[in-house]
């Protein structure tokens, strides 16, 4: 007989995570997503493969890339040290032989049972506080089956489950994903289709359509908008979402998170152009007028 | 020379202010200039000593014609730059200058209190502050005849162990004798017991001394109270000092009866106990004042304001260690009206404190809330957290009953000590692990007849932890056989039971109890020099034996051999083969400190700390294969060394797994920077992590909450922040006031659990 196992590709795991859900968490950032955010905060997670990041500000021109590369990517200059992304095949040899930190092999394939040994190391943590576990991404809906076999294990160990996604998928996944999941973190980005798509590169019939559906689920449901300059920083903007989420029972509430530039490093390490660099970080008052513009239709409006 | 000098804290200003020169003063109003005149002190402090690597203490400098700095040898082995008064020179019975013995301690202290200028501050409900240790004018503080075998002082070296010889205090009194008898209770004591151990007169000597000394100075006080209550021309203050003159009267001789007068005389007992030998240990608060707050409540003369605001200047006084709540004997928790007082005391001074909060299984919930919710408001270091069940049941593993082990009080920096009972040298002796490991390093890698090896390794480093564990027995035997001779225990002595009984000092078989301390430092450096020599060179041969010995030997010429070494799975992210060596490591010590007692029976518990002597033994140890370089700090107490990458829950349950479970803690050092929680629910947190750890068996949690912008700033530039208050290990301290290397070391841990 041949058992097969489900991997998952990950990129990070973050123990003691506090905002992502109720109490003390560990969030799994599985790698892949649907959608393209020209403002993504973490761009090392959108494609579904492993990748090389490099940071060239650490590199100590030890020289120990240059000899395991395979395809010469990696050349020492005049103690610069340059790396041919074109030539690479991102095998990663040359991060595992690299200890200052400059080069990093981003996505791991792990299985439920590796996987569910570090999450499990602070239980005693999320039951001292509420706490669980997070499937965040990327989207945890694009390795889906990866996602559902994890988040049963969870269960099945009695742990609480949330999922962090923007619901860009059939329903029948999400709705498979709901049985083991106790609470939903959905963003939603824009209500107009035409903005969404220009902004995200998909447009939002299927994600609002998902969102209905999932209101008349009992599941708990929280709706997250990341507030973009030049996308949906306006109260109008906010203020369609508000009105589309009014009527959900099972709204919790609706969290407005500014966006930051903290991504922007990351860019630069994975060699590809930050589409955001114009942006400024919402000021306070921002923020304030656009949860104002929220809370005539949803009582309960937070912002990070 | 007796001292005519009366130290005023003049009012005036501060009246003036308040446009109230002849108008009644609240107790927010004087507790607010109270903090004010605090800070004044600490600036001083700053300016005239500079570097406090230790707590902060109540201390006062003496006026600047009574100054005199000096260094010497600190209670906890690291040397300290101090003041000492001027007109005070000690008489020595000895050809090498130094004073040893009871009677002549006793009768020095007394002529140094005499040379202590009185302080009075009109605002405080405390009378009397002190300005100088004793302790600075024991030149020697060994006898040199009685010095150690050889074989024990080279091994000290060679392993770089604290042993304890000659260390003073580290154990608790128990208040109770003091309030119940007060100091002419005290003298008639000893003099009743003098008549039946004759043999003893020395020791009855010093400590009649020690009492009469006492006495003398409070009637200075007395004196100066009632002249200056004459002269005052406030109301408040004019009755304040008519007050405590006629309070300190009293109690020159008679006990305390009312709440204020049992906080005047625990004022008066720890500053001569600080004074005499550094001592800081209180122990349950919440106990022994209970019965005065409760007697003078019903009698309608207190109100809890000013229960607060007499507490507030107990605690400016000095910052004694205190416990909150925890079982009595019989197992009820005590947690009262009064432990809350305590808590909000501390909460309005703002000033460094250290206070533990009992967390054990029948505590009050609402006491840790409470205490949560301060220390994350007021973000200094304050209070401290103890594990309570593991302590408990920990103690009853050296065979003793769970009414006793209940009894052990918090009172000092990592440690507890039954009050009254127990002799213990907590925080005295320790072993640095990481000089052990260089010790068996090398010899293994000199020697031709073997091929190095992970095991090999292992095996000759417990065999030299052996060694070195048996080097501390004789050591603890040497001192237990001499240290009477030298400098007794003459405060703490007092409110033992047993000492003037046997006439016995606590450090000759006085008390009832022995358990000597035996703390390991340093296990984060060498679990991740075993973890990382396991890795790069046996496992992965990415580096030869020579290779490394060479690098070590050359401080890591090679940058990248030190990266690849350092860059390891570390011992504190959890399920790594670091932490598995750190429980190797911890259960070996466990296992060989608990094989057998001293030669001469005294037992020993084992713990983990380095308080904050991880800089200079790291000074002490070379290049370690964790890619630690020569003379950097070695791992703070059981913590992982900074940079282990790791959260504070993986370092929650690291430093669960290494404890050492006989009562003695092996602290989580935990420093959390507030904004992580960003409008979430803080407290529920917080109070998560502290449960969780305990859980799992932890046994102190000392941890900061703090502004990590405000402190790299504060780095730059620490005039900028003189107030910042963190938790150092464990006692708090002004940022300001630390040494650099301890300020980066603080930092560094920051930044470390930051990312």
């Amino acid at each position: 007989m041949v058992v097969f196992v489900v991997k998952g590709l990950i990129f990070d795991i973050k123990r003691f995570e506090v905002h992502d859900g109720p109490g003390i968490r560990t969030t799994v950032f599985l790698k892949g997503c649907p959608l393209r955010c020209f403002w993504c905060q973490n761009p090392e997670g959108l494609k579904l493969k492993q990748e090389i990041m490099f940071y060239p500000e650490r590199c100590i021109s030890c020289g120990a890339c240059m000899a395991t590369c395979p395809r010469g990517a990696h050349e020492i200059r005049n103690n610069i040290h340059v790396y041919f992304r074109d030539k690479c095949e991102n095998c990663g040899r040359c991060a595992e032989s690299c200890y200052s930190g400059a080069l990093q092999f981003v996505g791991k394939w792990m299985n439920v049972d590796d996987l569910i040994k570090v999450v499990l190391m602070d239980k005693p943590f999320y039951n001292a506080s509420n706490g669980g576990v997070t499937l965040s991404g990327g989207d945890p809906v694009m390795q889906y089956e990866f996602s559902y076999a994890f988040l049963e294990r969870c269960k099945s160990e009695g742990l609480h489950t949330a999922i962090e996604t923007a619901a860009y998928c059939r329903w029948e996944v999400l709705e498979k994903l709901l049985s083991v999941t106790d609470l939903i973190m959905m963003d939603i980005k824009h209500i107009d289709s035409e903005v969404h798509y220009k902004a995200t590169g998909v447009r939002n019939d299927i994600i609002l359509e998902n969102a209905k559906k999932l209101a008349e689920t009992d599941k708990p449901l929280i709706i997250r908008i990341p507030i973009v300059p030049t996308v949906n920083d306006s109260p109008e903007a906010i203020a369609a979402i508000a009105k589309f989420i009014q009527s959900f029972k099972n709204l919790m509430f609706l969290e407005l998170l500014p966006f930051h530039r903290l991504g922007e490093v990351k860019y630069r390490a994975l060699g590809i152009e930050y589409p955001a660099r114009n942006l400024k970080t919402p000021t306070k008052a921002k923020m304030q007028e656009l949860i104002e513009a929220a809370k005539k239709f949803v009582t309960n409006v937070f912002s990070a | 020379m007796e001292s005519n000098l009366i130290i005023y804290e003049d009012p005036s200003t501060f009246l003036e202010r308040l446009n109230k020169l002849n108008e009644e003063l609240t107790f927010s109003e004087r507790l607010e200039i109270l903090r004010e005149i605090k800070m004044k002190h600490t600036h001083e402090k700053q300016k005239v000593i500079g570097i406090m690597d230790q707590d902060d203490h109540g201390r006062l400098l003496p006026p600047p014609e009574l100054r005199e700095i000096v260094e010497y040898m600190g209670p906890s082995g690291e040397p300290v730059r101090d003041v000492k008064l001027n007109n005070f020179k000690p008489i020595s019975n000895h050809p090498s200058g130094g004073f040893f013995g009871p009677k002549i301690c006793g009768e020095n202290f007394r002529l140094f209190l005499s040379s202590h200028p009185v302080y009075i501050n009109p605002f405080s409900s405390i009378l009397g502050g002190y300005m100088a240790y004793f302790m600075s004018y024991r030149d020697p503080h060994w006898n040199p005849d009685l010095s150690p075998p050889q074989h024990l002082v080279e091994a000290w070296s060679k392993y770089d162990i604290y042993p304890g010889v000659g260390a003073v205090q580290h154990f608790c009194q128990d208040m109770q004798i003091g309030f119940s008898l007060g100091w002419g209770g005290l003298l008639r004591k000893i003099r009743y017991y003098r008549e039946i151990n004759p043999q003893a007169a020395e020791f009855y000597d010093g400590l009649e001394s020690v009492v009469i000394g006492v006495q003398e100075w409070i009637a200075r006080h007395v004196k100066a109270a009632r002249e200056l209550a004459e002269k005052e021309r406030n109301p408040t203050l004019r009755r304040n000092l008519k007050d405590l003159a006629d309070i300190n009267e009293r109690l020159i001789n008679e006990p305390p009866r009312t709440f204020w007068e049992a906080c005047q005389w625990t004022a008066w007992y720890q500053m001569i106990a600080r004074m005499y030998n550094g001592s800081g240990s209180m122990g349950r608060i919440d106990v022994w004042l209970k019965p005065f707050y409760e007697r003078d409540v019903a009698a309608g003369i207190l109100t809890d304001e000013e229960a607060i605001f007499h507490l507030a200047c107990l605690f400016l006084n000095d910052t004694q260690y205190y416990q909150l709540g925890g079982p009595d004997a019989s197992g009820k928790d005590v947690t009262n009206k009064l432990s809350y007082l305590v808590l909000e005391a501390v909460h309005r001074l703002k000033a460094p404190a250290n206070i533990g909060i009992f967390v054990w299984e029948g505590l009050d919930p609402r006491l840790l809330d409470r205490g949560i919710e301060i220390m994350l408001e007021d973000k200094m270091g304050f209070p401290k957290f103890l594990g309570g069940d593991a302590l408990i049941e920990g103690f009853m593993r050296n065979g003793y009953s769970v009414e006793l082990a209940r009894e052990r009080a918090y009172s000092g920096c990592h440690w507890f000590a039954i009050p009254g009972k127990e002799y213990a040298l907590q925080d005295c002796v320790k072993i640095n692990f990481a000089k052990v490991f260089e010790v068996a390093f090398w010899e293994m890698m000199s020697d031709p007849n073997v091929n190095p090896s992970v095991e090999e390794l292992w095996s000759r480093f417990e065999t030299h932890l052996r060694k070195a564990i048996d080097i501390v027995r004789e050591g603890l035997d040497f001192h237990m056989e001499n240290m009477h001779k030298v400098f007794p225990e003459l405060v703490l002595d007092l409110l033992c039971y047993g000492p003037i009984e046997k006439g016995l000092d606590a450090s000759h078989g006085g008390v009832e109890y022995y358990n000597l301390c035996l703390d390991g430092a340093g296990i984060g450096t060498v679990a991740d020099s075993f973890a990382a020599i396991e890795l790069r060179v046996e496992k992965e041969k990415r580096i030869s034996w020579r290779e490394l010995a060479e690098e070590l030997k050359n401080n890591f010429r090679n940058e990248y051999i030190r990266l690849m070494l350092r860059n390891i799975p570390h011992y504190g992210q959890g399920g790594t083969h670091a932490d598995e060596w750190a429980v190797k490591i911890a259960k070996t010590f466990v296992r060989l400190v608990k094989e057998k007692p001293t030669p001469k029976g005294y037992n020993i518990i084992p713990g983990l700390f380095s308080w904050a002597s991880m800089l200079s033994m790291g000074q002490r140890v070379g290049a370690t294969p964790n890619g630690r370089r020569a003379g950097a700090p070695i791992s703070q107490g059981a913590n992982p060394e900074p940079g282990f990458g790791g959260t504070p829950t993986s370092l929650a349950i690291a430093v669960a797994a290494i404890q050492c479970g006989y009562g003695n803690t092996a602290p989580l050092q935990l420093d959390i920077d507030p904004t992580v929680f960003r409008g979430k629910n803080g407290k529920e947190i917080v109070k998560a992590l502290i449960l969780g750890h305990f859980k799992l068996g932890g046994t102190m949690i000392n941890m900061n909450v703090i502004d990590k912008e405000k402190i790299l700033e504060a780095h730059k530039d620490p005039s900028k922040y003189p107030d910042l208050i963190v938790r150092v290990t464990g006692f708090s301290a002004y940022f300001a006031s630390l040494s650099k290397d301890l300020r980066q070391f603080v930092v560094d841990r920051i930044l470390a659990e930051e990312s």
